[in-house]
């Protein structure tokens, strides 16, 4: 990160072609015969792969992230931070004490609300969850929940970006963004960065939640889906048949060679770019096909079932995406109309209900499986969400948004599970020695094998990093 | 733990750096002693030319570029052919490819003046100020929404679009065109075009959203893009790094940073409407009409959702808390306090929504009901232009307190202070007074006293055509940016330009007539190793065009480009994938609305739809910049998506049947002819012997015309600027 090419933030292929040259044979659709053709010609040059694989700062027990964002904000006086103070002081307002606590749309003065459901304790470790997680709590050995997160606005978008770039605002480069630009990516055939978003809809924040911000596009989320076309413009338009595209793509490389001095690695970073591309196009519709996966498998997911296929599907997926070596997975459930978010202004037993039963077999069995892969090690697996839910009522049913302290939980890539680090206060409502976005994200890059402070980009005349000034790694995540 | 680890970093900052906790005018001065002599601050000095007498010199450019070439035992690359020379200035200062006609041309003038006679029609052309503004546009991050959840349309936005291609056209004097953004609205009164040089300011993001406001922090974000955007933009600055503490670098105090956001103490966005009375009469007439045709699809609609919204409804009534219930039936004026907050969670309670209707309705309605939606959407696209309005700022006739903020926390005031520029510019911060204060910060800015407006601004012109800059960081000129790489240059260029009046065409026709822009990309035996980044300019850099300029260019080969210029921004086909990404709780089927001249989606890059949140793929993949940030210098990326865009989308596919069909009515079923013109339109050039074999032998194995031109569009050579 420190070659002067970096520092300036200019042309990425080059800087990468000292140590990052394209490894092994090229291989696959189109990159053959032009590999057999330079080879005649003897024209092989250096190929670059922008991607590639880095060393990372120091050794990291994770590899890759698989991120499940629950769009909206599940509560977690609800899932899992209990407080039984809520049933005490049920229909009263919250003490004075606590002052004015403005949401986005209470001030704070409607009755305080008892969760509507059981918490039992799980596991070895007797880790309480309450019944709208039957499937999540099984696994409760392998899960780490820190209930003392906080951001720091009351709104969707601002309070996103901050849990996916570290601040408010929008235009900051996405946790994936600086992972892949930390790491690069395992797989040479897949995109280093994947996202799955909601079929029904975006979140609110849209597009930056996996935007590269002012870092190079090559870092950018790409967007991806099953089926035939999992990425975008993967596959040529009809009509154009794989005969007609391997003789156009082989005439181009032809050009590009003429068009390349030796030595030259921009353009040659150009003609790798094709290379990999068409890699892609018959490695990713593989990657995405949950053909070969045995039944039993599918059932653990939940695909066989209507509430569940969509979100299985997408965990299933995400799994896949691990094995072959993409580093990191952004999923998200919900997003779009508000029925298909975790927005429970009103209504909260309807709305969490229908969310966590869409969601809780699937993240419980990706967790299952990756486990029984021996994935689980060296994969971080992230829940969370851009706030929680306040312990007051809204409309009488439902809760407003809570930024002030809320729980996410890591699971795999070194983290010691069984355990809770962190709490709010008797109501849920405010963290208690509240970890900011910055531990949060300090404690991902950690586990990565990357230190918050050699990770950053000169803009605008800014090291900018992903922890701004810096944030405290939670030690105690770790086993 | 909660935020202490912040204030306490600060806190320490502050000791450490004579903080401003409270302003202290001693501290200050001292702070800025010690920082005063960096040298962006000092006033530029016209240097001496070098007396070299070269036969390569053709301008002072050139004289003092190859001084510095010399001193590294450097020697400038030979310069590009002719051939290639056209392709490189044309997409340099129009970012379209020369016609071959105009190739044509200029290589048959043999005359000495003939490329000077080229770069006068070049600089005189409608597309040199598109070409600009592209560029300007991505240093004041500009975009026709809003940005955040709601991403909303800003309908008045373009008139500044169109305000900096016509500014770079006529080239208005820098200075000038400093002023009328910064302060139109207060040097010209009355005057309409510096009133939208005003949406300078408002170029930015911004957050709107439902629900409770904070009002205090909505306006500190609003002034904070403000007084940031001075900075990056026009000063070279990066004040904005004082918000919190005082500069870590520079000589700029945390004090500073909040005279500079109380210039924009007096400032408030508006929309000023420009209309004339007879725009206003057709316009009230027009929507009046638009609405009456609305209104029976809208109730038609209305009609058939009626029974499924009153059976939902009845049903979230029956499911009712029973106190809810009764608050709800009781009348209104009659309700107790406590009924009143009860009737109020009830009515949220029983809300419908569209995707509940949706859900319970049989398919025929919803069918007929889609039927109707898309009548209406088809009506909403005929929906009157808004009147004709500026999108501006104005002067806030009760000006607000800006005080100094605590680790810039809007909720954590400090000090008060007053208007003022930055303390290392004028020891009194005196010039500004209470009224008109941006138009006292314009004119500072746009004095040839100010040390860096002009070494900016023709660090930003070198930078355009050269591809780097003399000072490598545009935005930054202070000491985390780096050092002029020729100060000498830089020094020259911004005293002629303030000599020159001004004129950024005088500076642009200078360089580009310089034997520096003419050398050929090929490094010299040596300037490898001992100039790996071209720092002295003994070769041109290699330079991709930008998504925009590569977009333009396959419209103008495939003779599909439209050269309307100005007005609406317009709206391209999109894929499914990428609408799904636009973000709505509401019903999403016309959340893109397509006009129906498939003309129009040929329109120049400049002109398409900038949706903060929703990037085209095609521009995106290139580095396109997200508009939240003012971008300087866009970075370069190489990756595979690029290559999916560029091979496989529906554009592409469309554009190379297109550039095929226009081959065949040039030259008929001749395939060589086809292959020669094919170059020429793409490439600027004639086929060598090899590639023309190359294309043959494509050909005869039942290649087809517009798969080799989608090869074509895709290579290297097409892609990056000779």
């Amino acid at each position: 990160m420190n070659s002067s090419i970096f520092r300036n933030g200019l042309h990425i292929p080059s800087a990468l072609t000292r140590r990052d040259v394209l490894r092994g044979a090229a291989h696959g659709f189109g990159a053959l015969a032009l590999q057999q053709l330079l080879a005649r010609d003897g024209l092989a040059k250096q190929r670059v792969n922008p991607l590639a694989a880095k060393k990372a700062h120091f050794e990291g027990k994770a590899k890759s992230v698989i991120f499940l964002f629950m769009v909206g904000a599940p509560s977690h006086v609800d899932t899992f931070d209990p407080k039984p103070a809520l049933k005490r002081y049920q229909g009263q307002q919250l003490p004075a004490s606590f002052g004015k606590v403005e949401s986005q749309f209470t001030k704070g003065d409607d009755p305080l609300l008892p969760s509507p459901w059981e918490f039992k304790n799980y596991g070895q470790c007797g880790m309480p969850v309450s019944s709208l997680f039957p499937h999540i709590a099984q696994c409760v050995d392998d899960i780490c929940f820190i209930r003392n997160f906080y951001t720091e606005s009351v709104v969707h978008a601002p309070a996103m970006y901050q849990v996916h770039t570290g601040r408010i605002l929008m235009g900051y480069p996405s946790l994936g963004s600086w992972v892949t630009y930390g790491l690069g990516s395992e797989s040479e055939n897949l995109p280093g960065y994947v996202v799955m978003p909601q079929p029904e809809g975006t979140p609110e924040g849209g597009t930056p939640c996996w935007g590269a911000g002012f870092l190079p596009a090559v870092y950018q989320g790409t967007l991806l889906r099953s089926g035939a076309s999992p990425i975008l413009n993967l596959q040529p338009p009809e009509g154009m048949t794989p005969q007609r595209q391997r003789a156009t793509l082989d005439l181009l490389q032809k050009m590009n060679d003429l068009d390349t001095a030796e030595n030259d690695s921009e353009m040659a970073a150009r003609i790798s770019s094709y290379e990999l591309a068409f890699r892609m196009q018959s490695h990713a519709p593989e990657a995405v096909d949950l053909s070969k996966e045995s039944e039993a498998t599918k059932k653990s997911y939940g695909l066989d079932q209507k509430h569940t296929i969509d979100f299985g599907t997408r965990c299933l997926l995400a799994r896949r995406m691990v094995e072959r070596g993409v580093r990191f997975v952004q999923l998200y459930s919900g997003g779009g109309p508000v029925s298909m978010q975790w927005d429970a202004h009103k209504d909260l037993v309807a709305n969490h209900e229908k969310m966590c039963g869409l969601t809780d077999q699937p993240v419980a069995a990706l967790l299952k499986d990756l486990k029984q892969r021996g994935l689980l090690d060296s994969t971080l697996v992230i829940w969370g969400s851009e706030f929680g839910r306040l312990p007051m009522s809204q409309s009488g049913n439902g809760r407003d948004h809570n930024p002030h302290g809320f729980t996410m939980w890591f699971a795999g890539g070194g983290v010691k599970g069984g355990q809770v680090i962190g709490d709010t206060d008797e109501f849920g409502l405010n963290a208690v020695d509240g970890n900011h976005m910055r531990n949060f994200h300090a404690t991902i890059l950690h586990a990565l094998g990357l230190e918050q402070f050699q990770l950053w980009y000169l803009h605008n005349g800014r090291q900018e990093k992903l922890t701004d000034f810096g944030g405290t790694v939670i030690k105690e995540v770790f086993a | 733990m909660r935020r202490t680890s912040a204030l306490l970093l600060c806190a320490l900052l502050f000791c450490a750096i004579a903080g401003a906790w409270i302003i202290d005018k001693a501290q200050e001065e001292a702070f800025i002693a010690k920082r005063r002599n960096w040298w962006s601050f000092q006033k530029p000095v016209r240097p001496e030319l070098p007396s070299v007498n070269d036969r390569w010199i053709r301008t002072p450019i050139d004289a003092l570029i190859l001084e510095a070439l010399r001193a590294k035992n450097l020697k400038p690359s030979p310069p590009l052919d002719k051939e290639h020379l056209i392709r490189r200035v044309t997409l340099d200062l129009t970012g379209l490819p020369p016609t071959p006609g105009e190739v044509d041309n200029f290589l048959a003038d043999k005359s000495p003046g003939a490329y000077e006679k080229l770069i006068d029609r070049l600089i005189a052309s409608p597309q040199y100020g598109e070409r600009w503004a592209l560029r300007w546009l991505d240093v004041v991050r500009y975009a026709d929404t809003n940005g955040y959840e709601l991403d909303v349309l800003r309908p008045q936005a373009w008139r500044y679009r169109d305000y900096i291609v016509a500014s770079f056209n006529h080239d208005k004097p820098y200075d000038q065109f400093i002023k009328e953004q910064i302060a139109g609205d207060e040097l010209f009164p009355g005057n309409k075009e510096a009133l939208i040089a005003t949406g300078f300011h408002r170029a930015g993001p911004i957050h709107l959203v439902g629900g409770n406001q904070d009002e205090e922090a909505n306006r500190q974000e609003f002034v904070s893009e403000m007084a940031g955007a001075i900075g990056s933009v026009f000063m070279g600055v990066t004040v904005g790094c004082a918000k919190c503490h005082n500069h870590k670098f520079d000589p700029i105090t945390q004090a500073d940073y909040y005279r500079l956001q109380a210039i924009f103490g007096a400032t408030e966005a508006k929309d000023v409407e420009i209309a004339t009375p007879e725009q206003r009469t057709a316009y009230e007439q027009a929507i009046k009409d638009y609405k009456e045709r609305l209104k029976p699809i809208e109730e038609r609609i209305a009609a058939i959702e009626k029974p499924y919204r009153f059976q939902l409804q009845a049903k979230k009534k029956a499911a009712l808390d029973p106190k809810l219930r009764e608050a709800l039936d009781v009348p209104k004026e009659m309700r107790t306090p406590e009924q009143q907050r009860l009737a109020k969670d009830a009515e949220s309670q029983v809300g419908v929504v569209w995707d509940e209707v949706l859900e319970v309705m049989p398919a025929e309605e919803r069918a007929k009901r889609a039927e109707l939606r898309k009548k209406l959407h088809a009506i909403e696209l005929t929906e009157p232009a808004p009147l004709p309005a500026a999108y501006a700022v104005q002067h806030l006739q009760k000006p607000l307190e800006t005080h100094i903020l605590k680790i810039g926390d809007a909720h954590n005031k400090l000090d008060l202070v007053e208007p003022g520029i930055p303390t290392i510019f004028a020891s009194d911060n005196g010039r500004v007074g209470s009224d008109n204060r941006r138009a006292a910060l314009a004119t500072w800015l746009a004095s040839p006293d100010n040390p860096l407006t002009a070494r900016v601004m023709v660090n930003r012109i070198w930078q355009f055509r050269m591809g780097t800059g003399i000072v490598g960081t545009p935005n930054d000129f202070g000491r985390l940016g780096l050092p002029p790489s020729n100060q000498k240059l830089l020094d020259w260029l911004a005293t002629e330009f303030v000599a020159k009046g001004w004129s950024v065409k005088t500076i642009d026709r200078m360089i580009v007539t310089s034997n520096v822009y003419l050398q050929s990309t090929v490094p010299t035996p040596g300037a490898r190793t001992l100039d790996p980044e071209n720092k002295f300019y003994g070769r041109m850099n290699h330079r991709r065009l930008e998504g925009e300029a590569i977009r333009d260019s396959i419209l103008a080969v495939s003779g599909k480009l439209n050269p309307r210029m100005g007005g609406d921004p317009v709206r391209v086909p999109i894929e499914k994938e990428i609408y799904d990404l636009i973000f709505s709780e509401a019903e999403p089927d016309n959340l893109w609305p397509l006009l129906a001249d498939e003309n129009e989606y040929y329109r120049r890059s400049l002109y398409l739809m900038n949706k903060r949140t929703v990037r085209l793929p095609l521009l995106a993949n290139f580095d396109q910049p997200d508009t939240m940030t003012s971008c300087p210098m866009r970075p370069v990326s190489t990756h595979a998506l690029q290559a999916l865009s560029l091979m496989n989308s529906d554009f592409m596919h469309r554009q190379s049947i297109f550039f095929a069909q226009l081959l065949a009515s040039q030259c008929g079923s001749g395939s060589d002819c086809q292959v020669r013109r094919a170059y020429k339109l793409a490439l600027s050039r004639l086929p060598k012997p090899n590639e023309l074999k190359m294309a043959r032998d494509f050909l005869s194995a039942n290649g087809l015309m517009e798969d080799f031109c989608l090869a074509l569009l895709n290579r290297n050579e097409f892609v990056y600027i000779p």
